[in-house]
């Protein structure tokens, strides 16, 4: 009984301690998370223009504008778009360059991986004037197509403009995602390779029936940020089109930062923010039950 | 093993890497070129005739005293990028070890809730969050730019997930030799996490430095403007006819990450299997 006690008097300690230790992030979450979170919903509701006392309920009138809003579409629109080009090329770029370097012998590996991972870091505001210059009317990129007769509006083209602006992404993350498709590569159990050899499978048999199903965690993880990142893109198009031309790459957060911060429509961008949460939301739900598998080694 | 390319095979793999090698870092080259190049010949050629400190000359010293102070916006981003670095790792440690080995009463409630805090879209807290430090007298202060990134519950998961490895009897032994809580953390945990804080820092410091909408938003002052806000606005507003003088800014603005990323390098390889995404 007595130690039973002692215990449990151990145990009341070490939990003092314990939410000692947790009491800045609980007081963080409750204040920077929690409260912002249902005031944000609360805010929504609401017309207001950020200044005046006044803030008067209208309820689900800022959904309703946001949903008539043609615009909502074309931002929709967009980021279907950014999905399609980003997820396509990141696939080819990223698994391409890990199956590459999976060939080159191990002292070499690091050399290429650090090479390919300098893009990752850089800054979405400088990396953005750096494109800007040389995808410009008359920068190098079109130069060098000068000498085959071409000439490309890669930013100001609106049928391009927002593909341009998924290839300068692309280039940013295409070591990062090499990088996780390599340790998926390297996780895949070599034996699985002998055994279809000797079953008489050729190379792109093995790719296709062994390779492309084990790394679907890979996959889906491109997929999913690819579309978290579709209805969060501001830098780049901020930078480099302004939204433009003709609304072509015109995102989620460039609607809600001009018109919460240029127009001081308050209500309305908390609105669209949540619908634009919800949209990602259901998007990555759909992408995640159609492409998802849990049962990758019971081929 | 099996899976192996025939030998005649492998200069066809090194040339496709050299080739996407030179791709990937291209950009960063011509923009260090670029960034010593007088201004005429930045579109025309890609190898200059001379080389000119001038671009870096007029943004470090051209606007000194005027709203345009690049050297005192790099100190800036140094204060929002190393205060957030620093709390996110002491409090991401000192959280992740009351949950994890501690294991605090609910500690499963709060492991789950950080997965989902890691989940929610930034965008539902940009509006409330700004009207916050509005109220709170943060607007035009590095308090607003940095509050929000004090706590960062992605480096607590990741603590966590590190702390789950590390075997109970090391922290038995520590706690008969009279060792607090607080003590074990920095004389135990701290030394034997070094890669797990490696990628904390490495991965904070970039997110804050590369920072852009947040401090955009809640700062208007030139004077506190971080590196990358101060370089945007006026790339697109005076200089947009200056090439040569935004791709020494840019350089500047990417130059301290690579830096840190090429120190850190070993633990960044080492780290990636097991922290997961970071976006």
């Amino acid at each position: 009984m007595e130690s039973n006690l002692a215990e449990r008097r151990n145990v009341s300690a070490k939990n003092l301690i314990g939410y000692l230790f947790c009491s800045p992030y609980l007081i963080f979450t409750l204040v920077l998370w929690l409260y912002p979170f249902l005031w944000g919903i609360v805010i929504s509701f609401k017309k207001w223009n950020l200044i005046s006392p006044r803030q008067s309920w209208v309820w689900l009138k800022n959904y309703l504008d946001v949903l008539k809003d043609p615009m909502l579409w074309v931002m929709v629109r967009n980021s279907i778009y950014f999905m399609v080009v980003f997820t396509t090329l990141t696939t080819i770029t990223s698994l391409g360059l890990a199956l590459l370097i999976k060939q080159v012998p191990k002292k070499y590996t690091g050399f290429f991986v650090t090479g390919f991972l300098l893009s990752y870091v850089s800054s979405g505001v400088a990396y953005s004037m750096v494109f800007n210059l040389l995808f410009a009317g008359d920068g190098l990129v079109n130069n060098l197509l000068k000498t085959i007769g071409l000439k490309v509006g890669w930013f100001t083209n609106p049928k391009i403009a927002m593909a341009s602006i998924a290839m300068i992404v692309c280039w940013k993350f295409t070591g990062y995602y090499g990088l996780f498709f390599l340790a998926g590569l390297n996780n895949i159990d070599p034996t699985l390779y002998e055994a279809a050899v000797i079953d008489g499978a050729n190379a792109w048999q093995r790719f296709k029936k062994i390779t492309v199903p084990l790394l679907n965690p890979t996959f889906i993880m491109i997929i999913v940020f690819a579309t978290i990142t579709s209805f969060n893109l501001f830098t780049e198009p901020y930078m480099i089109t302004n939204g433009g031309p003709m609304n072509a790459t015109r995102t989620m957060m460039l609607e809600i930062y001009h018109r919460v911060f240029a127009l001081l429509q308050a209500g309305y961008g908390s609105a669209l923010a949540i619908v634009s949460a919800i949209i990602t939301f259901g998007f990555v739900w759909t992408f995640r039950k159609l492409f998802e598998r849990d049962d990758l080694y019971d081929v | 093993m099996m899976y192996r390319l025939k030998k005649y095979k492998m200069p066809l793999v090194y040339l496709v890497l050299i080739a996407g090698l030179f791709l990937s870092i291209f950009p960063y080259f011509w923009m260090v070129l670029s960034s010593f190049k007088v201004s005429g010949e930045i579109y025309t050629r890609l190898w200059p005739t001379k080389l000119t400190l001038s671009n870096y000359a007029f943004i470090l010293k051209g606007g000194t005293g005027q709203e345009r102070n690049f050297a005192g916006s790099i100190v800036n981003s140094l204060i929002i990028s190393l205060i957030p670095t620093m709390s996110v790792v002491f409090f991401g440690m000192l959280t992740a070890y009351a949950l994890r080995r501690i294991k605090i009463w609910g500690y499963q409630f709060y492991e789950n809730l950080i997965v989902y805090q890691m989940l929610f879209p930034g965008v539902l807290f940009l509006i409330p969050l700004f009207l916050m430090m509005r109220d709170w007298g943060m607007i035009n202060k590095f308090s607003g730019m940095i509050m929000r990134y004090l706590i960062d519950p992605w480096a607590i998961f990741i603590y966590v997930q590190f702390f789950k490895t590390i075997p109970e009897s090391l922290l038995e032994a520590a706690r008969i030799d009279g060792a607090s809580e607080f003590k074990i953390i920095t004389r135990i945990m701290l030394p034997l996490s070094k890669t797990t804080t490696a990628i904390v820092v490495l991965f904070t410091f970039m997110a804050r430095w590369s920072e852009f909408l947040w401090p955009l938003i809640v700062n208007k002052d030139y004077g506190k403007m971080p590196l990358s806000v101060l370089l945007a606005l006026f790339t697109k507003g005076e200089y947009q006819t200056y090439p040569g003088v935004q791709m020494a800014g840019a350089t500047l603005l990417t130059l301290p990450i690579v830096i840190l990323f090429l120190a850190f390098r070993k633990y960044f390889e080492e780290g990636i299997s097991f922290t997961g995404l970071k976006g």
